[in-house]
């Protein structure tokens, strides 16, 4: 295994390389300025080219592209144009916000998503299963910002049971930190937890239909030890690369509901940094969320070895 | 329901339960947010900077005119006051000379006393670094220290816009100390003399402001920015909050005391609603159509004339906001009850006809050429307004290419004479008409012709009030005859404020010295 883990990591190393070139050489290809942006609609084109020399963007692409893989190998990301503070920074303060956010979110999807998926492959064709279906198609079918705006709409507003928006006050504790993410976490795990309900019980299924599962049943196991023990723990290496997946997607995916939210996350930064043209938060933010991604993917890759014993690496 | 079914309903209700559950925890009181001392600002979104020099952008100057001030500002009726400065400014006969009085006292956040040698210091660094100052550069011959308490400009020739651009929150003649400047670069540091100091920014979470309790307050009857000045609210913070829709009902729900810049639709939504107050700020802007004036077919200024006649600017405007009590067909720059309003010099404005415009066509020798339009979706009003100017302008027998683009690719392609022969984009209310964009001859479509050159420098010379207005009558009919630009109505801005926050003046630039919080 310990081989198999560090050959991963040297073909993490090539993806790195590739994403920083790609990511590099798009976000120069697009139109757009950030001096102009930061200098305001009023400016002439003689300051928007004053800034520009001033921050180095009127050196040649290949200068500056030596320049940024320079710093990576150094492990820097660079400074924001906007931020006024270097990009890992930038990131660390986020970092927080976007772990708790994906971890909520994704427990809701996984609590919702798989047992109610459990019990709609257990239930096959009853009413229960046409329920979960129905509402699963319902709720991927809804986009997360109307569920997010709705939930401000009769939680916040209304109710005020939770805040609209924001990561909470300068001197929040932790606790009013978490209760500004419910919302968010709800918007984000609803849609999210009907694809985890389907893959569940599309797994489910097709372990159901095994000829161990039959003997199972007919050596007078109890129906719930047959489910629960039998047959999910082989249905759950397509369960787990579901949630794997949604986990990697939430880091940097969250960006509407950051938006509708006010949260100050990592998709909120991307998002920002690309209309604002902040190359390096750009180029440093979505090299790191692409290391996440890979080691999410790692890790649930590693994770099939501990559900599935035939799998060896 | 057989055993395992149940079993398993139950499991999953568990789970259900336990989420609710959890989610539910922390659902007692609203908020939990007593603000106290303390007003939250939701902005449209993270400020590019917070130096306010080196921009001109409405966002930054809205917060950062809490924390700098200029020897100048404006009153409710957009005259002229002094702010770091004692008086008006004495003007020698001549017109080039500038006498300024300071005022004794001025502390900034560092604590130390503000000198004539920082004036000089920040002029000299506002002549460098800002837009507006490098339009006041060449005018300016020498900026000195007269002694401890005055400074002299002197100009090269009389240059009347000077004080306006002085005194201008954006693109702001900041006083600061000598030693956070460093040639044309931003401010080394945020230190000001203003009411209020930074005292933490957090981008995209907050920026803090906090009562400066050295201040030291202009005399006078508070009036729009001039008069006196005191912060009753110990900490003003700034929440950037980039949808819309979370800015209404974050301040329906008061978590916000104030909110800046929301859809015209969400008026009835604060209809009847306790605690929360509509604010309409008027005048506050207006949305252009901005000619390419030196290259490409719109240079042939019939063509323009065309596309003036073409236009139905009242359709445009309903189809951008929507709502008839936020918008106003226009045609004078300035709006009614501003002191350069004049209707009748703006009188091509609004008249639309087809037949007029295909005659003007024919006249200008159109070909069919397509006119590249640049819009946004950034700001829904001006990509709104130029889907029906693109089919007014089709129905008149123009080739219409709308190129709907993000606004940095705008703001970057706007600068090559070559890429565009129109765009979309708005300007706020201005009190120095001189400041306005289309004036400036290096703005992009460079309008610049010997007619607008001349009547431009006139009333920059010129430094009677009275007569400054008739010589801007002679460049709006001008505006009005070369078409440089299209000015499609007057808009106004909705903001929202809580009841609680008391003695809060509606401005373009919202600020909150001398507002206060009801416990």
């Amino acid at each position: 295994m310990f081989v198999y883990i560090v050959r991963r990591l040297a073909g993490m190393m090539v993806v790195m390389l590739i994403v920083a070139a790609v990511v590099f050489v798009i976000a120069r290809v697009v139109p757009g300025d950030p001096a102009a942006v930061m200098l305001g609609s009023s400016a002439t084109p003689e300051d928007i080219a004053a800034l520009r020399s001033r921050l180095g963007l009127d050196q040649p692409l290949l200068a500056q592209f030596i320049l940024y893989l320079g710093q990576i190998a150094r492990f820097d990301l660079g400074d924001s144009i906007f931020l006024n503070r270097p990009v890992v920074q930038a990131l660390a303060e986020r970092s927080e916000l976007t772990g708790l956010l994906t971890l909520m979110s994704v427990g809701i999807a996984v609590l919702i998503g798989v047992p109610v998926g459990i019990l709609s492959a257990a239930k096959r064709g009853r009413w229960i299963d046409q329920t979960a279906l129905g509402i699963a198609m319902l709720a991927a079918s809804v986009p997360s910002f109307w569920i997010g705006l709705t939930l401000i709409k009769y939680l916040a507003v209304d109710l005020t049971w939770f805040p609209v928006a924001g990561y909470g006050a300068p001197d929040a504790s932790f606790g009013e930190r978490l209760r500004h993410l419910v919302l968010p976490a709800i918007a984000l795990g609803i849609p999210n937890s009907a694809l985890i309900l389907r893959f569940t019980r599309t797994s489910m299924l097709d372990v159901l239909g095994d000829d161990y599962v039959r003997t199972a049943r007919a050596k007078g196991l109890p129906p719930m030890v047959v489910v629960l023990k039998h047959a999910l723990r082989n249905a759950m290496i397509p369960i787990l690369t579901v949630i794997g997946l949604t986990a990697a997607v939430m880091i940097a995916g969250a960006i509407v509901t950051e938006t509708v939210f006010g949260l100050p996350g990592v998709g909120n930064l991307i998002v920002s940094a690309v209309l604002r043209r902040d190359y390096p938060v750009i180029q440093g933010a979505l090299l790191v969320v692409s290391a996440i991604y890979v080691l999410i993917n790692l890790s649930v890759d590693l994770l099939y070895a501990v559900v599935d014993p035939r799998v060896r690496y | 329901m057989t055993k395992v079914s149940r079993r398993l309903f139950t499991a999953a209700l568990g789970a259900a339960l336990t989420t609710t559950g959890m989610l539910g925890a922390w659902s007692s009181p609203a908020l939990a947010q007593q603000p106290g001392s303390v007003i939250t600002v939701a902005t449209i979104g993270e400020p590019p900077t917070l130096d306010p020099v080196g921009t001109t952008s409405d966002l930054v100057s809205i917060i950062t005119q809490h924390i700098f001030e200029t020897l100048f500002t404006f009153d409710k009726d957009w005259q002229l006051q002094p702010l770091v400065a004692s008086a008006l400014p004495q003007i020698s006969a001549d017109g080039k000379t500038y006498t300024i009085p300071l005022r004794s006292g001025v502390t900034f956040h560092d604590g130390s006393k503000m000198t004539a040698e920082d004036v000089v210091a920040s002029l000299d660094h506002w002549l460098k670094a800002s837009p507006r100052g490098k339009t006041a550069a060449p005018m300016v011959d020498s900026v000195t220290a007269k002694d401890a308490n005055t400074v002299v400009i002197a100009l090269k020739e009389p240059f009347a816009p000077l004080t306006a651009l002085l005194a201008m929150n954006n693109g702001a003649a900041a006083i600061v100390p000598k030693s956070v400047i460093d040639g044309a670069n931003p401010l080394k540091s945020l230190i000001g003399t203003g009411p209020y100091k930074l005292l933490e920014h957090k981008p995209d979470q907050y920026i803090r402001l906090v009562k400066f309790d050295g201040y030291a307050s202009p005399t006078g009857p508070a009036s729009g920015y001039a008069g006196s000045r005191t912060a009753k609210i110990g900490e003003v913070r700034f929440v950037p909050v980039p949808n819309a829709a979370t800015r209404v009902s974050g301040v329906l729900a008061g978590q916000y005391q104030f909110a800046d810049s929301l859809p015209a639709e969400a008026l009835g939504r604060f209809k009847g609603v306790a605690g929360v107050q509509p604010v309409i700020v008027k005048p506050f802007g207006f949305p252009l159509m901005i000619m390419n004036s030196k290259a490409g077919v719109m240079a042939n200024q019939k063509l323009r004339q065309a596309v003036l006649t073409a236009l139905e600017p009242g359709d445009m405007l309903l189809a951008g906001f929507g709502d008839p009590a936020f918008i106003a067909p226009e045609g004078s720059i300035y709006a009614p009850g501003t002191p350069y309003y004049d209707a009748a010099s703006a009188k091509p404005y609004g008249e639309h006809g087809l037949s007029k415009a295909t005659e003007l066509l024919k006249a200008a020798g159109y070909k069919g050429e397509p006119i590249r339009i640049m819009t946004s979706t950034q700001y829904e009003f001006l990509y709104k307004m130029s889907l029906v100017a693109q089919a007014q302008l089709e129905a008149a027998g123009f080739k219409v290419d709308l190129q709907v683009l993000d606004w940095a690719t705008l703001l970057q392609k706007r600068g090559d004479e070559k890429a565009w022969d129109a765009f979309f984009t708005y300007h706020t209310f201005v009190p120095e008409p001189s400041l306005i964009t289309v004036m400036n001859p290096s703005y992009p479509g460079w309008w610049d012709t010997p007619a607008k050159k001349e009547a431009l420098a006139a009333f920059n010379r010129e430094m009677d009030p009275a007569a400054r207005k008739a010589k801007w009558v002679e460049i709006q009919k001008l505006f009005y005859s070369e078409v440089p630009s299209i000015k499609v109505g007057e808009f106004y801005n909705l903001a929202a404020a809580s009841d609680k926050l008391t003695n809060y003046t509606p401005t373009p630039w919202p600020f909150f010295w001398n507002a206060d919080l009801k416990n």
